[in-house]
């Protein structure tokens, strides 16, 4: 196990190793071995060809040379990046309750996607029947912001009407469904007051989870106040590219307020969505090392569409924009998690859920657009071949790890 | 006619508007009702076709958009999908039209009882043409329990539905019937016969239901019913067991005017199937999806990949797209208005890459056929607007945009 010496010396995860090595049998028969992969996996610190073994739903060891002798299937993976399954911390899968949601499998799997976080799309009032029809029922991962306003996103009259946010209903739930729940959102909010990013703050600290503000600007009501008084640290802004907050100044200078704010704990999240990624806006901002610290897609109907905000599609643009496939895994997957506070997911643990993606970074001709349906051309593309949730393979474009249906045999419906 | 072009230029001229709305250029046109298989552009004008024809000058064009390398086709219509009703269903849109698909036809997922909320959550609000075969059922695909119900089979209920909404209701559909012997498939072209339209049939045959591959086809489809899934050998015994030979009934069926749709879903494509009916010529009549959650993954059943498939075991391009337009057009009654490029039809159109390289393709047991071809849809126009741009190409570099904002 310990040939990067990476583990030595860590006294916790050596007794947990030593435990596992005790309860495990002397030579365990894996259902899965990924080999030859680039493994990258920010939280250990992985950053090289190693190979995975998965028993179970579990990963059970991650090392150099596991011979493929003890594994049921072999799946070889060499030129691929693997990482852990992605984390997309903003999107819309309220697929029962709300008219912009999409459903997350074949939006997310398809993706390397095996946790989503929705972003709102219920509130305290609604979020039981997301619960009981999309989250439970899903084979991704679905995790929730609860929408301050009590039923979510329901159209401007009920979102910009305080009268509809609740605090204490609102953090009462979040308490009820900590496994699901991971912090409060508030969005879309016009009336020239702080009444909702407060209330939303507030059920954020009586639940002692994480606020996600989207933000609109108002006379009163700036942005700068927004991230460096509202806001605590650890609460995440989200849409950091778009349209209606000041990042830059007029050379194109990021402004001193994002780096204070960036200073005292306040996260920034891409949220790419229908009208919050503009390269006019991101690549400067990348250029100068103001990068995001988690990459995220705000999918709906109308983002998936034009411009395209599937998450290994948002990751591409950023790669465009300069930055490199190591940066960009890293804010989907350990950023994404210490982010919405769920360290036990975003990284490769041995004993862990198996939830990988294996990607593959094209080299070719391709161009993205951005909310503004600007264009912006790249030699590169990164896209999921494979997606393993839970142990289970649940995406596999390649066929990696599938048979040849000759080497089959005779097979057939017909009993 | 010199007339009205005449005026059309005029007016043209006088408010110095450009003639069309989007022209796609230099893109190879497929457009099987026409015999079109070459190089041609495109010309829209509002939500319909305005022009097909060699070198239309960009300058009449408000958007001129370069379809050089692609393949243009009709919008593909998906004959067999599930948008409503059933447990597996998927929205329409971020489903069909991200994969060149503009016209899906829901294959059971309501009945005359729940038509109505599937026009009102799914029909309207879809950017997709949803179109409907409505379950003899009353309650629709929601299980066992109501479909195998023959009480909530009601012909003249279906009929009658059908009749209300002849503008979205295409057809019917029996599906999933585990009861024995014929009371489904008779009371849903019972409902056919009153309502003058075609049957989709999916129907398991095993020993113990009294209902036959041949009776079926033989003897109780119409000319026109369409039987889905028809590589599932446990819905049609195509092939015969033993010498793997297409059954005489199938080629007498087929002659008869009974429809074959490939219905692919999570269960009802094997490849030891498909490839022995492909090699005989035994292709299907349309090619369909059955698109739902489990069929969307692994098995990869969307159109494309469907057309690849078809490919991959011999069928030609023009060919797998002239299945997936024209003929589903015509099986449901809706040519020449869908299906093809004709000048005057709504612009319904999906531009492809054929990419050349490895591809692996899967079937419903999750088996692999390795392939050297493969359809990529990257643009779709629906009703004449750009609803999916893979590759940008008709919008202009960002750095050339200036402090742009939304572009149109």
């Amino acid at each position: 196990m310990d040939e990067s010496g990476r583990v030595r010396g860590d006294p916790v995860k050596l007794a947990a190793l030593a435990l596992l090595t005790l309860a495990a049998p002397a030579q365990e028969i894996y259902d899965i071995v990924l080999k030859g992969g680039h493994v990258v996996d920010a939280k250990n610190n992985r950053n090289a060809q190693m190979d995975i073994a998965i028993a179970g739903a579990r990963i059970r060891k991650i090392a150099t040379g596991i011979p493929a002798a003890h594994a049921r299937r072999t799946v070889s993976v060499s030129g691929y990046y693997v990482t852990p399954g992605l984390i997309d911390i903003q999107a819309h899968v309220n697929a029962v309750g709300d008219a912009h949601s999409v459903n997350p499998d074949h939006n997310t799997l398809r993706h390397g996607v095996t946790t989503v976080v929705d972003a709102g799309s219920s509130g305290y009032k609604n979020f039981e029947r997301f619960k009981t029809e999309v989250i439970d029922r899903s084979t991704t991962r679905v995790l929730a912001f609860v929408n301050i306003v009590d039923t979510g996103m329901p159209g401007a009259a009920i979102e910009n009407d305080p009268a509809h946010m609740n605090a204490e209903a609102t953090a009462a739930i979040a308490k009820k469904y900590p496994r699901q729940v991971v912090g409060i959102k508030t969005a879309h909010y016009q009336p020239a007051n702080w009444e909702a990013v407060d209330r939303a703050i507030k059920a954020a600290a009586l639940s002692n989870t994480v606020a996600m503000i989207d933000f609109h600007p108002k006379p009163g009501r700036g942005y700068r106040e927004l991230i460096l008084e509202h806001m605590r640290p650890g609460d995440i802004h989200t849409h950091v590219y778009g349209r209606l907050t000041p990042q830059l100044d007029a050379n194109k200078k990021i402004e001193g307020h994002m780096l204070a704010a960036r200073k005292r704990g306040v996260l920034f999240d891409v949220g790419h969505g229908s009208g919050s990624l503009w390269f006019r806006i991101a690549q400067p901002a990348v250029a100068q090392g103001f990068l995001p610290d988690t990459i995220s897609t705000d999918m709906h109907k109308r983002s998936i569409m034009i411009p395209r905000a599937t998450l290994t599609n948002v990751m591409s643009k950023f790669i465009a924009m300069g930055m490199t496939p190591e940066q960009v895994i890293e804010r989907v997957t350990a950023n994404a998690a210490r982010a919405i506070r769920r360290t036990e997911i975003g990284s490769l643990e041995e004993g862990g859920t198996a939830d990988i993606a294996v990607l593959e970074l094209r080299a070719g001709k391709f161009a993205y657009l951005d909310s503004g349906h600007g264009k912006l051309t790249s030699d590169k593309e990164l896209r999921a071949v494979m997606t393993i949730r839970n142990g289970k393979v649940v995406w596999d474009s390649e066929g990696l790890s599938l048979t040849d249906w000759e080497a089959a045999g005779p097979y057939s419906n017909f009993k | 006619m010199r007339l009205s072009l005449a005026t059309l230029l005029l007016t043209a001229l006088a408010t110095a508007q450009p003639r069309y709305g989007i022209l796609l250029k230099n893109g190879h046109v497929i457009d099987p009702a026409n015999n079109i298989d070459a190089i041609r552009d495109i010309a829209i004008s509002t939500n319909k076709i305005a022009r097909v024809a060699v070198n239309i000058p960009a300058a009449q064009a408000r958007k001129t958009i370069d379809a050089t390398g692609l393949y243009v086709t009709p919008g593909l219509i998906d004959l067999h999908a599930h948008v409503f009703g059933y447990d597996g269903s998927l929205f329409p849109d971020d489903t069909a039209l991200l994969a060149g698909t503009t016209t899906i036809v829901d294959a059971g997922g309501s009945g005359w009882r729940t038509f109505d909320a599937m026009l009102e959550k799914i029909i309207k609000p879809s950017q997709t043409r949803v179109l409907a075969l409505i379950n003899i059922v009353g309650h629709g695909m929601i299980g066992a329990k109501f479909e195998d119900d023959v009480n909530d089979m009601d012909s003249e209920r279906t009929a009658a539905k059908i009749a209300q909404h002849r503008a979205h209701i295409v057809g019917i559909k029996t599906a999933h019937f585990g009861g024995h012997g014929w009371t489904a498939i008779d009371r849903a072209v019972a409902a056919g016969k009153i309502a003058s339209v075609p049957v989709m049939v999916d129907d398991k045959i095993f020993t113990n239901t009294g209902r036959t591959s041949r009776e079926k086809l033989l003897d109780k489809m119409r000319p026109g019913d369409i039987h889905t899934h028809m590589f599932n050998d446990r819905q049609l015994e195509v092939l015969n067991r033993f010498t793997g030979k297409v059954e005489p009934y199938m080629i007498e069926a087929r002659r008869r005017g009974v429809l074959f749709d490939l219905g692919h879903g999570g269960g009802s494509f094997l490849w030891p199937v498909a490839a022995k009916a492909l090699a005989q010529g035994f292709a299907p009549d349309t090619i369909s999806t059955d698109l739902h959650s489990s069929s969307i993954l692994i098995p990869g059943s969307d159109m494309p990949n469907c057309i690849s498939k078809m490919m991959a075991l011999g069928m030609t391009l023009v060919d797998a797209i002239a299945r997936s337009t024209v003929a589903p057009a015509k099986a449901i009654k809706r040519y020449p208005e869908l299906g093809t490029l004709t000048e005057g039809q709504t612009a319904d159109i999906a531009l492809f890459h054929l990419r050349t390289g490895t591809f692996s393709y899967h079937d419903a047991w999750q088996k692999k056929r390795l392939a050297s071809k493969k359809l990529e849809a990257v643009m779709t126009i629906r009703d004449g607007k750009l609803v999916f741009d893979q590759e940008g190409r008709a919008y202009p570099e960002w750095t050339k945009a200036g402090e742009y904002e939304v572009i149109p």
